[in-house]
């Protein structure tokens, strides 16, 4: 398994993850759960959620990328991640585009500094 | 100002100009990569127009799926998280006319690990390989034999942005570690500036 390379996860549209599979992220078989997930209008926040949870409890997950306005239905879980591995990249949707102030990481990184660290 | 509150505060700009750097690094990349995905969803619309608007969705995807591509990771000890790509090329056709000898050799160009092993296996058991790479199938033939050029064209720029995610994911490990880093060299410098007015 350590020889092998990890996988990566896609949650997103039907565009995006039709994208990323096309890209060969994809895995689908019998013996294990597909590593992406496609959100319609009708996945429900807690599906999201749960799929979310399962790629960071499996191993064999390198990165997850998620579309940034599925990221928004789940940011208390995503802000709740802090280890590197799997890392969560949130990229843009066709209708959402991307917003740098929404995203988890630059936010941690730009929430450190105030007028007084720089007396 | 004490000799340790000029090291730490060198210390301190050095770092902050790092912290910055990578920031703009992960910004430049986080365009080139946002554009790469518009790129491929417009192209991706593009062959959904001339093959029809439900020959291109979530109906074609196949019932088993293997990753063309895998991430190796590293964990370093400043707490940062290396990235690399691995991609297995296809060539099913060729490969499949291909004797065994050749075969292996193929094999051994796109492995990157354990090359040597498996380049023995294949040349002892030519038959499992060639079932192994008709396995591997390119996504693109979930849609037809005969994709427009613009389904191919799409699919070349999300094999870039897999690329670029890897850097990306690699470069938001760095910021974070710089920024505790940061935050470990603040605190000090603060502690030394209480002291001394002590």
């Amino acid at each position: 398994m350590a020889g092998r390379g990890k996988l990566i996860a896609v949650i997103g549209d039907e565009d995006t993850c039709t994208g990323f599979l096309l890209g060969g992220v994809g895995e689908l078989n019998k013996n294990r759960k597909p590593n992406f997930l496609v959100v319609e209008k009708d996945t429900s926040i807690t599906e999201i959620e749960e799929t979310f949870k399962s790629f960071l409890a499996r191993n064999d997950i390198g990165i997850i990328l998620i579309n940034q306005f599925v990221a928004e239905m789940i940011r208390h879980a995503i802000d709740a991640h802090l280890q590197s591995i799997p890392a969560v990249l949130e990229i843009p949707s066709k209708e959402h585009p991307y917003d740098a102030s929404k995203d988890s990481i630059l936010r941690r990184a730009r929430g450190m500094f105030s007028a007084e660290d720089f007396r | 100002m004490s000799p340790e509150m000029k090291d730490i505060s060198l210390r301190l700009d050095a770092k902050l100009l790092q912290f910055m750097d990578q920031l703009e690094d992960l910004e430049e990349k986080r365009e080139k990569i946002n554009l790469l995905i518009e790129q491929g969803w417009f192209s991706m619309s593009k062959a959904r127009y001339s093959m029809g608007h439900k020959q291109v969705s979530a109906l074609q995807y196949a019932s088993e799926m293997e990753p063309l591509v895998r991430i190796h990771t590293r964990k370093l000890d400043t707490g940062e998280a290396e990235f690399q790509t691995e991609r297995r090329e296809l060539g099913s056709d060729e490969v499949e006319n291909i004797g065994a000898k050749e075969e292996g050799l193929r094999r051994r160009m796109n492995k990157s690990q354990n090359a040597a092993k498996e380049n023995e296996e294949m040349t002892e058991e030519p038959k499992s390989t060639k079932t192994r790479h008709t396995q591997h199938q390119d996504p693109l033939k979930w849609f037809g034999i005969l994709v427009p050029q613009n389904l191919k064209q799409a699919q070349t720029a999300f094999k870039q942005v897999i690329e670029l995610s890897a850097q990306i994911a690699a470069l938001q490990s760095s910021v974070l570690a710089t920024r505790g880093e940061l935050q470990v060299l603040m605190k000090e410098k603060q502690k030394m500036t209480e002291a001394a007015k002590n």
